[in-house]
């Protein structure tokens, strides 16, 4: 059914826009008869319009006006003689009448009998003067469109006109193009105009693109044993162990792999299905499961020799490039506020005219506090903002509330986006809490899969609609049958997207991630406001496709002192393209409201967070109180501080992986802490271990379930993940197993303040950190940390049952090379 | 609510030896098409380019409706312009078409003037 996606969204420059800068009013651009391309009469930043710029350089002299423009398809000329050298031709009016006609200079405007056809030619008038046509005759482009429009200078454009006396179909982009070895241009803090932005970023995602594919692509495995089912759709289900599912394929629902049989037990057979069920902790199996698009042929008598393949889409890149050209050439896709400020403009600044709402907090949320209230009724007035919240300040309810007001506001549908399912499904169920009517947009391909939301997806909404019982109908003969007749198919296919089309033009907000806010079935839609939460997480071109469908009010959400989006190509992201937009706008000034509340923290483990990532405004909105567990016997070193630094010195080593680091040691400490949290009540969902690498993660897994004391199911309960793995949620009780402790190298992926700061503050109730004290003071950032921590006499060493003060000397922090 | 104001202002000229070189190719461009056409001996039509007769006068405030799909020469349509009619030829047939003057053209401010002269009188 996805094949028909994808294509019609891809906008273009008309035929007629300025071959240098894009401008592409029917009244203002004429036609180069000789080169037969389009240029404008504006004059960019050079001293004569975009057109004369070119006939001069070309050598040519005859010119054609647009057939859309006031005169219509027109070829200026001489009225009397046919001249059509542009050089020469200028206009004479009537003696007494307003009435004018185009004339050559020579000799036709001298004749002398002009006069006694009542015109005067002394008032003769070039039609080209300043080095631009008169602006009556084609219009000049005002200043904001000419503002808007791709910043070509003199220099690109001699360098264009050279190109194309080899090349007449060559394109400025062409000139700026990095070589195939050539390292890509870096990311800028401003940007011209956005066709230099799509210059630079285009690359970078074609780069990102590339990798991903390779990387995809290398991930086939054979001799695969396949286990058999039908689902409750009649389609077939085939079930297998895909060793690399996890860590190197990164496999998600929705991802497409292609499965073959080699085997002499039936004739080769291959079948492409959708993902819909990966290696899951919570059910402890680590089978993955596709659901094939058609049961045509399959051999499903057969279990051995099977080969899976993964297949690339790469509908996501598409869709980044597509939003970034768009942003370039449709002026309409993005209001002028707010496309200058995004490439760092200076903008004067504008507020919006609304009615504030008497009450801010949404029905069905909690109420807000004054900072979330501060935060709303900064939005509500502004084209343009950024919302910071620290964890636990609550930014999805403020988000959720931000979007009731805006709907109230203003008609026509909202979007809503973040760029993970997961956030756009939470933010969904809070937004569908106030009472808005929602649509949650999902990629074809994740229809099968369940989430708390599902009511509210669209495809789901569909198939509760009473109102075309043709449809439905339809829908039950295709679900019980599996197929239609292709008259039937058809039919339904045609009443689907007449139902889908209505929903969606009738909800108040549609909410979908980034990515899928490309999705052709809201290509022709148009989105007044625009919230992104998580936006952090996203890159540039990413966060471009939600917002180029008509924005002219844009919330960006999220927090750039936590982690910010995976760019998997190390080129790509050396070159800028793991900053996030927000970051960017960050930099350039546009202060982020910040949420100052948090209420996930016990307040002594938000303190130094509160202090290192954000000055210290970080304020507690539970007590010491809220977070102590009655009954709870745990031997903190300070009974009023849920905290401490476990000194260890293990050896570290090479996971058997080769790339993945191990210890031991901290291992072995990891689960005594483990068992002790469990004998003491918590259970084991409360507990997440943090490890940044994936050799220790494995290891410490196996470790708990075969040393530990206790019930090995108890052990197997217990999540245990790298840090970005737990951005976006929260524990209980955090331990957080450092790993590095060579003396020769750097601490490695624990050296961003970001992931520190997100490491730190996912626990509620208390945080054990253990890690090698000598080795991470060398970092400044963890010196420091290991300071307050001694400070706060909650660094300390030696057994559980005797812990004691550690007085370790630190190492000198220095810069350290990662 | 759609103006935007840009601090940075309007399209500037960026001076650069680029558009120097653009800048005299072009006075060379114009003088040369002149000079070549004047020392052509050209063959041009007897001159027939008579002000239509229905547009005679009509500039007057008196001006009766369009005739023959005509447009109605108007003397200002919106403040600073006015309105002007254009000949033009498509293939042999001549086509008329509205076009709005500024005043700082120099026809456009006579003709104003005049027609000011005229109601005065
Ligand atoms: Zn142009
Ligand atoms: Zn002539
Ligand atoms: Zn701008």
């Amino acid at each position: 059914e996805e094949e028909e996606e994808d294509q019609f969204y891809m906008k273009d420059l008309p035929k007629y826009a300025c071959a240098y800068c894009g401008i592409h009013d029917p009244a203002c651009v004429v036609f180069c008869n000789a080169s037969k391309k389009w240029f404008c009469n504006g004059r960019g930043n050079t001293s004569g319009s975009h057109i004369i710029n070119h006939l001069v350089r070309a050598k040519a002299k005859e010119v054609t006006l647009h057939k859309d423009g006031p005169l219509g398809e027109t070829v200026l000329e001489c009225y009397n003689c046919g001249c059509r050298n542009v050089f020469l031709l200028g206009f004479i009016p009537a003696k007494a009448d307003s009435v004018v006609v185009l004339l050559c200079r020579h000799p036709c405007a001298t004749l002398s009998n002009l006069k006694d056809m009542n015109w005067d030619p002394s008032q003769w008038q070039p039609l080209i003067q300043d080095r631009q046509f008169l602006s009556w005759l084609v219009k000049v482009p005002t200043d904001q469109d000419q503002m808007r429009s791709r910043q070509i200078t003199a220099q690109q454009i001699n360098k264009l006109e050279e190109l194309w006396k080899e090349n007449p179909d060559a394109k400025l982009e062409d000139l700026e193009k990095p070589g195939v070895d050539e390292e890509p241009q870096q990311v800028l803090l401003r940007y011209d105009d956005a066709y230099q932005y799509q210059n630079i970023f285009g690359p970078l995602v074609k780069l990102e693109a590339d990798y991903d594919k390779k990387l995809k692509e290398s991930q086939t495995q054979d001799n695969m044993v396949v286990r058999w089912d039908v689902g409750l759709n009649k389609k077939r289900i085939a079930y297998f162990h895909l060793p690399k599912a996890n860590d190197e394929m990164k496999l998600m629902h929705g991802d497409e792999l292609r499965i073959r049989y080699i085997g002499e037990l039936h004739k080769p057979w291959s079948g492409v299905g959708h993902v819909i069920k990966i290696p899951d902790r919570s059910d402890f199996s680590d089978e993955v499961a596709i659901e094939l698009k058609s049961n045509a042929g399959v051999p499903a008598e057969c279990t051995h020799n099977f080969v899976v393949d993964f297949v690339w889409k790469s509908t996501s890149f598409d869709r980044m490039q597509a939003a970034m050209k768009t942003f370039a050439v449709d002026e309409t896709s993005v209001w002028g506020y707010i496309y200058h400020k995004l490439l760092g403009h200076e903008v004067e600044d504008v507020v919006l005219k609304c009615t504030l709402p008497k009450r801010f907090s949404a029905p069905g949320l909690p109420e807000l506090n004054h900072s979330q209230v501060y935060a709303v009724k900064t939005v509500l007035q502004r084209p343009l903002s950024l919302i910071q919240g620290p964890p636990g300040t609550g930014k999805t309810v403020t988000s959720a509330t931000i979007v009731y007001h805006l709907v109230k506001q203003n008609n026509g549908p909202m979007l809503v986006c973040a760029p993970s399912n997961i956030a756009v499904d939470q933010l969904t169920e809070k937004i569908h809490k106030t009472g808005l009517k929602v649509v949650r947009l999902c990629a074809k391909s994740r229809e099968a899969i369940d989430s708390p939301v599902s009511f509210l997806a669209l495809h789901n909404q569909i198939r509760s609609m009473d109102s075309v019982p043709e449809l439905s109908k339809l829908q039950q003969l295709k679900d019980e049958t599996g197929e239609l007749s292709s008259t039937d198919e058809k039919r339904y296919r045609a009443l689907k997207k007449q139902c889908e089309k209505e929903l969606l033009q009738a909800a108040d907000v549609i909410c979908c991630t980034c990515v899928g806010a490309g999705d052709p079935r809201l290509a022709k839609m148009q989105f007044r406001s625009v919230l992104i939460d998580e936006s952090t997480q996203a890159t540039e071109p990413e966060c471009m496709i939600p917002v180029i469908l008509g924005c002219r009010q844009l919330i960006l959400v999220g927090d750039h002192c936590q982690l910010g989006p995976v760019v998997m190509c190390k080129k790509a992201a050396r070159a800028g393209l793991s900053q996030s937009l927000f970051e960017r706008l960050v930099v350039l000034g546009i202060r982020p409201i910040r949420l100052q509340v948090q209420y996930r923290m016990h307040p002594a483990l938000s303190a130094f967070p509160s202090n290192i990532f954000y000055e210290g405004s970080l304020q507690n909105g539970v007590t010491a109180a809220e977070r102590l567990r009655k009954n709870f016997d745990f031997p903190w070193p300070q009974p009023d501080k849920p905290m401490f630094f476990y000194c260890t010195n293990g050896q570290e080593e090479i996971a058997s992986s080769g790339t993945s680091y191990l210890n031991r040691t901290e291992a072995a400490n990891a689960e005594k802490l483990v068992t002790r949290f469990l004998r003491s009540g918590i259970k084991p969902e409360q507990i997440g271990i943090i490890t940044p690498y994936e050799g220790q993660r494995a290891y410490q897994v196996q470790y708990m379930q075969y040393s530990g004391s206790l019930n090995k199911k108890l052990y197997q309960e217990i999540e245990v993940a790298s840090v970005d793995a737990f951005q976006g949620r929260e524990k209980d009780f955090i331990i957080l197993s450092c790993v590095r402790s060579n003396e020769h190298q750097g601490i490695g992926f624990l050296n961003d303040p970001r992931r520190l700061n997100v490491a730190l503050t996912r626990a509620r109730y208390g945080i054990i950190i253990v890690g090698n004290p000598k080795v991470l003071s060398k970092q400044p950032l963890w010196n420091h940390l290991l300071t307050y921590y001694k400070e706060q006499k909650c660094l300390v060493e030696g057994p559980l049952t005797n812990l004691k003060e550690s007085l370790i000397q630190f190492s000198k922090p220095r810069k350290l090379v990662n | 609510e759609d103006q935007v104001t840009l601090l940075a202002g309007r399209p500037k000229v960026i001076a650069c030896p680029e558009d120097d070189d653009f800048m005299t190719a072009f006075d060379k461009m114009m003088a040369e098409n002149i000079q070549m056409r004047t020392q052509e001996s050209l063959k041009v039509p007897q001159l027939d380019i008579a002000v239509p007769m229905h547009l005679r006068g009509k500039n007057k405030k008196t001006a009766c409706p369009t005739s023959f799909g005509a447009p109605a020469p108007g003397p200002t349509k919106e403040e600073g312009t006015v309105s002007f009619v254009l000949m033009t030829k498509k293939g042999n047939k001549q086509q008329l078409t509205n076009l709005d003057v500024p005043v700082t053209a120099c026809f456009a401010t006579k003709f104003r003037e005049r027609e000011e002269a005229e109601r005065m009188e």
